[in-house]
């Protein structure tokens, strides 16, 4: 391909498939987790744009993702995996023996860390990764890194036969600057696995040898860290110079333009040697850093004196203003524009939390749930949102698959004297909540686990899964079926419903709770963000509502009762979807439908 | 020129395409662009922010805009108008369209939906009425493209680059129907906030 210069603005996601295109990525492994699910759709992007080879495929989570990839770079395809940093909780236990073996073709591990949580449940920081495992970590700070470190990576991985890892930040992951590239691809085709145990076999003996070996290749990864284009001194002016990675560099550049700063690419292994020769010839030097104090920690074990952010700074997403007054806490001159008073947002202002979607009918469970006064043990996904007034109908979210583990460990230790409901999405159930079940059912557990199934893993943007029957491709493969499969692991009280059929989800779980032993209801209903069912919009007739209420609590947000109303609700037309489920749960029948149609329900 | 905008609304409302319009037409126009956002989660009905950075002279480090400093705020709801009013830099000024949705905070007997949203917002600025004129198109979910319309008068940006953003950004099923919306706001922006151009 020749060499063709182009220049786009791209999300640090679409700028991390760029690099890995032209690395010659041909494999990629992923399961969404916001920020890091449109780096997979965004390398068939490429693929379909630019050319190549490439199969990419959804897994069914982060520790299979990896696992395949491996395999992948086993078989000589250059690979990449992404997935959020909890995901790596997943995949940990490969990662860190795959440093051991280290890789045949290039593998780039993928990690979108959430400083602030955003979207996640924590905010770790899995630069930690990198040091526990004895992995290379390289840390863009704008989507132009993004994609050249993402393509670094993979020739690193390849150079000293280690995996790479990249971490993005939701700052850095979705924030869109401006990349320009080469489109031309390097190419490297898969060779076949190689035979070769005492590589790739990690029984002690081997594992022994391996670990031996890894000093040196994580060594011959810092060599690469002295290279400019991934350790830059910023040349500057000013009594205080900086160390600084990632969003942090951007953000410390924004509040001192013309301060020296040494921006790290690399922040493990830290090359030291630059950082001595940087903190050598300033007189006081600050580490600049987004989260926990990890090249702080680095920098100071070196043997250098160097300063950190006060440790307020540690916790949330780290923002030019905040760092601004962190500095001028320490003494540091940050210029008048940072200074200047700030209006305090205004008070008393009702707050807009995110809220189920309006036509979500998966609702309705929450509520009937409440009528059986069950402890509901949750999980991950849109549905946790159930967990907010007016559902309050959630009561733990810990993990991907922890709800049925935890229902479980309830119902044994209160033997039987309080009812479990572990109420988990489709796509988080084939994600981890199978072995939690299996485990349930081996122990004779006492509990329902209740499905919500609305074909989509929807909260990170309505992937596919092996119950939605699609691929990431789009081939078709045969949908996962939650009840037969629980009947076949053991489960004798399984029941099914559709969302709408209020008679039949309750049946079902006035059944399933009362059964002694472990029990399973599916409800069905597809995401209707997703799939688009849209229906004529429902109307509450203010002649016949008895201003009961009843209806707001299933917290549709197109449901209000505007000022002039008499506390009577009405419905917002252009947030309505039309899935008739408020008409179902008036008592006395004031909420119809516009025109024509029927409920979608 | 250098702008910092700040586009506010609720998830669903298409405030992630609206910032993706003006990074595109800055781009197109010569200007160095940052932009941040965050996707998951909040846009599920929840308070959205994209910020957008925008220069022809200095660089752009941090692509999120710093406290205080916006140049211009572009509300979708008058609620998410006031939330972020305090954003504003003390000349920034705000465009924002008359839409009241009530959060479920409200809803549910919270704390009450402020009274009188439009006044301090008109202070700041100009309201629109931009979700009627989007509703009287058949395309009520393009209430953004008014209000960027509305912007575009506002910032020095070729109309050629607002052009090439509407192309790029826009699926081309929709993009007869926003291109008029984008006039209609550039329209109403001329015929009634006076107060903008003259900030
Ligand atoms: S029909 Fe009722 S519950 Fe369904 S989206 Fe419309 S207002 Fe909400
Ligand atoms: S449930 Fe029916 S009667 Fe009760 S407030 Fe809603 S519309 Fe009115």
């Amino acid at each position: 391909m020749s060499a063709e210069y182009r220049k786009m603005i791209l999300s640090g996601n679409e700028a991390v498939a760029l690099g890995a295109w032209q690395a010659g990525c041909r494999f990629a492994a992923a399961y969404p987790g916001t920020p890091s699910s449109e780096i997979l759709p965004a390398l068939q992007q490429c693929r379909a744009r630019l050319g190549g080879d490439l199969y990419a495929e959804w897994s069914v989570n982060e520790k299979v993702a990896l696992e395949v990839a491996v395999g992948a770079s086993l078989a000589g395809a250059r690979s990449l995996v992404a997935m959020k940093h909890v995901g790596l909780n997943v995949a940990a236990d490969p990662f860190f023996t795959l440093a051991y073996t280290g890789v045949e073709a290039g593998l780039v591990v993928v990690t979108a860390d959430d400083p602030g949580m955003h979207s996640s449940q924590n905010e770790q920081d899995n630069r930690y990764y990198a040091s526990h495992a004895h992995v290379p970590l390289l840390e863009p700070s704008d989507s132009q890194e993004a994609c050249d470190f993402t393509r670094l990576a993979i020739e690193m991985s390849e150079a000293c036969d280690l995996p790479v890892l990249l971490r993005l930040t939701t700052r850095v992951a979705h924030s869109r600057t401006v990349v320009e590239f080469e489109a031309a691809q390097s190419t490297r085709a898969p060779t076949g696995a190689p035979v070769n145990p005492a590589k790739y076999v990690m029984l002690p003996g081997y594992a022994k040898g391996r670990r031996a070996t890894l000093e040196a290749r994580i060594e011959a990864a810092g060599e690469w860290g002295l290279r400019e284009d991934i350790t830059r001194e910023v040349a500057g002016e000013g009594p205080v110079g900086f160390i600084a990675s990632g969003m942090g560099y951007q953000h410390v550049r924004e509040v001192l333009p013309e301060a020296p700063v040494l921006k790290l690419g690399m922040p493990y292994p830290l090359p030291a040697e630059r950082v001595r020769e940087f903190a050598a010839r300033l007189n006081r030097v600050i580490v600049v850093e987004e989260l926990e104090p990890f090249l702080l920690e680095r920098v100071l074990a070196a043997g250098l004196a160097v300063e950190g952010l006060p440790s307020e700074l540690r916790v949330g997403e780290l923002t030019p203003m905040r760092l601004a007054a962190g500095l001028a806490a320490m003494g540091v001159e940050v210029g008048e524009r940072w200074h200047r008073s700030v209006a305090e947002p205004m008070g008393g202002l009702p707050p807009r939390p995110p809220v189920l979607c309006p036509g979500c009918a998966h609702r309705y469970v929450f509520t009937a749930l409440a009528r059986h006064k069950v402890f509901v043990a949750g999980d991950i996904g849109c549905y946790t949102l159930a967990a907010l007034p007016p559902l309050c109908g959630m009561h733990t979210c810990l993990a991907m698959g922890a709800g049925i583990s935890q229902a479980h460990g309830i119902a044994k230790a209160m033997e039987g004297k309080q009812s479990v409901v572990a109420v988990i999405g489709d796509s988080t159930f084939t994600h981890a909540g199978l072995p939690a079940l299996l485990n349930a059912i081996y122990n004779h557990s006492n509990m329902t686990v209740l499905v919500l199934d609305n074909r989509s893993t929807a909260m990170t943007g309505g992937q596919d899964h092996p119950g939605t029957g699609l691929t990431l491709s789009g081939e078709a493969s045969a949908p996962f079926d939650f009840a037969a499969v629980a009947r076949a692991m053991g489960v004798e009280s399984v029941h099914e419903a559709a969302v709408g059929d209020h008679a039949g989800i309750d049946e079902a779980l006035a059944r399933a709770i009362a059964f002694e032993g472990p029990s399973l209801v599916v409800v069905t209903g597809p995401c209707p963000l997703r799939y688009g069912a849209l229906a004529a919009p429902y109307t509450v007739d203010p002649e016949e509502c008895i201003a009961c209420n009843e209806c707001l609590r299933l917290g549709c947000p197109a449901i209000s009762v505007p000022g002039d109303s008499d506390g009577k609700p009405a419905i917002d037309e252009a947030l309505c979807t039309g899935c008739g489920l408020c008409a179902k749960t008036c008592p006395v029948g004031a909420i119809s439908q516009r025109e024509g149609g029927e409920a979608g329900g | 020129m250098a702008d910092d905008i700040l586009i506010a609304g609720i998830g669903g409302q298409g405030v992630v395409t609206a910032g993706d319009l003006v990074a595109h037409a800055a781009l197109a126009g010569g200007y160095q662009v940052k932009k941040a956002e965050v996707h998951g989660m909040s846009q599920r009905g929840g308070s959205v922010v994209s910020h957008v950075r925008i220069s022809d002279s200095g660089a752009i480090y941090s692509p999120m805009i710093p406290d205080g400093a916006a140049t211009w705020l572009v509300a979708l709801e008058m609620l998410e108008g006031l939330r972020w009013l305090w954003m504003l830099a003390p000349t920034g000024r705000a465009i924002v369209d008359d839409r009241r949705v009530p959060p479920t905070s409200v809803i549910l007997g919270g704390p009450s939906y402020p009274a009188d949203p439009a006044g301090p917002l008109a202070e700041r600025g100009c309201i629109l009425c931009a979700t009627e004129i989007a509703t009287a198109e058949g395309a009520p979910r393009a209430v953004n493209t008014v209000l960027l319309g509305a912007l575009s008068v506002c910032l020095n940006l070729p109309l050629e680059a607002w052009r090439r953003a509407l192309e790029e950004c826009i699926r081309p099923k929709h993009l007869d129907v926003n291109r008029r919306l984008f006039e209609a706001g550039q329209d109403l922006a001329r015929r009634t906030a006076a107060n903008l151009l003259t900030g």
